[in-house]
């Protein structure tokens, strides 16, 4: 087959359109790109994959926005008192954070503000918001703050209630705060007494398994932690031979996606990150029990685990090479996808039971809360600093009102922050099988309101959580350091947390 | 009023200021000087200042501590991981490169027809962005479904139970064939400028005299070059030591600390645990370990420019 010049390009071009929206696969992507000469290029791009978080398949907004007529009236009378302003906005690529930015441009039509969405990785939403605050530049008008965030950035974001009672000519109607689940208000954006930013993102950790290989070795659905270790020791034991493994790990050293990993290990030991009295407690007893039973996983999952966040720990769900996974409730919708080779295999359960018992969060400190279902949420902060501080808040508003929470579900699949939106009959109408399905959302709800964990609430936690944690984890498990003694990586991190902690007139 | 003065004076009346039809070198350096003054001397003198400080995370507050944060650097291991990684890093991927690079150049040496093209092509991975490079080989050498890893897997050089990137012995080795694959062709541009610049006259008399071409290249070639290798492992070894990208796409200097330079280091602790003043007092010894190890350099092997 040859081409001509504009056969080609039209070729590659409606190739690549057609593989962007998922009509063809990567396989026959990177046949057509082969044929049209750019193989190495198509080769490229497609193992690249799409730039979504965690690679849960791309939320397509399709549905039509209703707004109640008074929301929309005061959007257009108060909003538009502020035409021409623009709202800045960085982020993770959360999946409500990327359906926001397709549909920006209805809030612009109303109210005449402009708004820029700035997308980038995790730690790069740190790093620019950490000097944002540290100069007091007013850069960005809102943040995304990822809940081990929530402590270090309280000081500088506005108080959304209490910017409500002061502003009430800019509240706007039937926002209905009482809406939000309460789990994820008080676990999620409250730091001391303070609401430190409106919830916007809930991943949290659920079990996710694959009914077909269970079923084929006559394994029931695990509920507590021995009977996940015994039929993932099984399933390694069976499948090995056709590479499946009995989990994946997100245990990439030194990322935060490590550091959750080994939080629920803990938590789900009956250990817990932090003691009352404020001394990091990764290294009692039962933390150890978590830590090594944590080591023995790895020995049971695909080798990539220890180079994987989880974007690599969804690809290996979606790629079939692991059955039983405790980990983000985010993935489940990318894996109902049309062109997933595993369609309807996966199935949600609740999180694993502890035999050991959960720490109370009375004996845990910073604020840490020990459950079974480790939340990695996030919240949408308003800027002290913002230059446009009203415009964004009505931005905010609108971004976290009911009807665009609900659309940002509708849109992939995802948790919601609302009751409404757990309830809404569009969202149920999605729970089977099929491309941004809501089956899973049930368990998300029973999980948010009964067994939610969170990371503590403290300024040096954002610090310990992306660095000195999974780095120190990351020389246990790779065996850089430590000999495969768990205990003394943990001493060494307790050494070396609570020095911080003192330092920082903490301890 | 001088000639050459007046030779600018546009016509219609038009006069330009006097400081533009000045014979004193002030205005001329004064651009670049101000340029040098904002983005070298001030980020500069403001990472020194920083780096007196002690920053308390969790007040925000900055007291002036001059001797805090140098002290710390003298009792932090990884900082002392660091210096070896990045210092392991440049000598091998110096020394790969030079060799290659060397070689490479002798072979692209002709006037053949045809060897043009491949020197274009030769320089096709100097214009890929590091960090897209970093990438690619991260993909390449994933231990799922990297074609490099499976390659190494079915070679059985690797066991598909350590992937290259997640070992703590060969992770360093995989970003350094990334850092060989991107900056081979570099060291090929300079050699072979060299090498067309060598004078005949020695090769000619040396034909004469018998020499095999293996002579010729130890006793002509590689003496008559060392200054240009001295400038290319200088030019090389500076930007080696600041080498960031790779690493922090590839590994984030995992794992554990096993691949974490300098740079990647005081990366980490601005933009992680935003500890401005020690990752500034980080970089600033990252500056007087390049400046030190360049000037011996210099000095050893006699470097003129």
């Amino acid at each position: 087959m040859s081409f001509k010049g504009f056969d080609k390009q039209t070729y590659i071009v409606d190739s690549a359109k057609a593989f962007g929206s998922r009509k063809i696969s990567k396989r026959e992507f990177m046949r057509r790109m082969g044929m049209a000469g750019i193989g190495f290029s198509a080769f490229s791009a497609g193992l690249l994959g799409n730039p979504y978080r965690r690679s849960l398949g791309k939320p397509a907004y399709a549905a039509d926005i209703t707004l109640p007529d008074d929301q929309v009236k005061f959007l257009k009378e108060v909003g538009g008192k502020y035409k021409g302003a623009t709202v800045r906005y960085t982020s993770e690529a959360t999946p409500p954070t990327v359906v926001l930015n397709q549909i920006k441009d209805q809030f612009t039509n109303l109210t005449g503000i402009n708004v820029e969405v700035e997308i980038v990785p995790l730690e790069q939403v740190l790093a620019k918001a950490t000097q944002d605050v540290q100069g007091q530049l007013g850069s960005y008008d809102l943040y995304y703050l990822d809940q081990a965030w929530v402590a270090t950035f309280a000081p500088d974001c506005i108080d959304p209630i209490q910017y409500t009672k002061d502003k009430p000519d800019l509240a706007m109607p039937g926002f209905d705060w009482d809406d939000f689940s309460k789990p994820l208000v008080s676990g999620l954006a409250m730091y001391e007494g303070k609401m430190v930013g409106i919830p916007f993102d809930i991943p949290i950790f659920i079990l996710m398994y694959r009914q077909d290989i269970l079923e084929k070795h006559g394994i029931k659905v695990p509920t507590n932690y021995a009977e996940f270790t015994d039929a993932v020791h099984k399933i390694t034991e069976a499948e090995k031979a056709n590479n499946i493994f009995g989990t994946g790990l997100q245990a990439k050293s030194g990322h935060y996606s490590l550091e959750c990993d080994w939080t629920q290990a803990v938590w789900g030991h009956g250990g817990s990150i932090f003691r009352a009295d404020k001394t990091f407690s990764g290294n009692d007893e039962a933390a150890i029990k978590g830590l090594q039973w944590y080591q023995d996983l790895l020995k049971n999952a695909p080798a990539a685990s220890t180079t994987s966040t989880w974007d690599g720990q969804f690809q290996m769900m979606a790629a079939g090479q692991c059955a039983l996974v405790q980990s983000w409730d985010e993935f489940f919708p990318g894996l109902d996808a049309d062109d997933s080779k595993v369609k309807g295999l996966w199935q949600p359960a609740k999180p694993l039971q502890s035999e050991a018992g959960l720490r109370p969060a009375s004996e845990a400190g910073f604020g840490e809360l020990p459950n079974l279902g480790h939340q990695g949420g996030s919240i949408m902060g308003l800027s002290q600093y913002s230059k446009n501080q009203e415009a964004a808040w009505i931005f905010m508003q609108w971004a976290c009102s009911k009807e665009i929470m609900t659309q940002c579900t509708l849109a992939g699949g995802f948790a919601p922050m609302r009751l409404s939106s757990f309830a809404d009959e569009r969202v149920k109408a999605k729970a089977k099988v099929m491309p941004g399905t809501t089956r899973h959302l049930e368990t998300v709800l029973w999980t948010i309101d009964n067994v939610m964990a969170s990371e503590p609430d403290m300024p040096l936690w954002a610090g310990f959580a992306n660095n000195e944690i999974p780095t120190e984890l990351g020389k246990l498990t790779t065996g850089q350091d430590y000999g495969g003694d768990a205990k003394k990586c943990m001493d060494a991190i307790a050494a070396m947390i609570d020095s911080k902690n003192k330092e920082a007139g903490l301890l | 009023m001088s000639q050459a003065t007046v030779a600018i004076r546009p016509a219609r009346g038009f006069v330009l200021p006097r400081f533009l039809t000045s014979e004193h070198p002030f205005p001329w350096l004064a651009p670049i000087t101000a340029v040098l003054l904002i983005f070298g001397v001030y980020p500069l003198l403001y990472a020194l200042w920083l780096s007196l400080h002690k920053r308390n995370p969790a007040t925000r507050i900055s007291i002036f501590d001059p001797e805090y944060n140098w002290l710390k650097i003298l009792t932090d291991d990884r900082m002392w991981g660091a210096i070896g990684h990045t210092y392991l890093y440049t000598i091998v991927a110096i020394a790969i490169e030079l060799v290659l690079g060397l070689l490479i150049a002798l072979l692209l040496d002709t006037d053949r027809r045809g060897y043009g093209v491949l020197r274009a092509l030769m320089t096709l991975p100097l214009v890929v962005p590091p960090a897209v490079t970093g990438m690619m080989f991260l993909l390449m050498m994933d231990g799922s479904f990297g074609v490099l890893s499976r390659g190494l897997y079915a070679t059985g050089l690797l066991s598909p139970s350590t992937p290259i990137l997640a070992n703590s012995s060969t992770a360093l080795t995989g970003i350094l064939i990334a850092d060989v694959w991107q900056w081979t062709p570099f060291m090929v541009l300079i050699m072979m400028a060299g090498l067309r610049a060598l004078p005949k006259d020695p090769y000619e008399a040396a034909a004469i005299d018998g020499a095999t071409p293996v002579q010729a290249f130890f006793k002509l070639t590689l003496p008559m070059l060392s200054k240009i290798i001295a400038i290319a492992v200088l030019i090389r070894g500076v930007d080696l030591f600041r080498t960031f990208d790779y690493v922090k796409v590839m590994t984030e200097g995992g794992p554990g600390t096993a691949t974490e330079t300098l740079t990647a280091y005081a990366g980490t602790i601005y933009f992680k645990n935003a500890d401005f003043p020690y990752a500034s007092t980080i970089a600033l010894m990252t500056l007087i370990l390049v400046v030190v190890t360049s000037s011996l350099f210099i000095k050893i092997f006699k470097v003129r420019f």
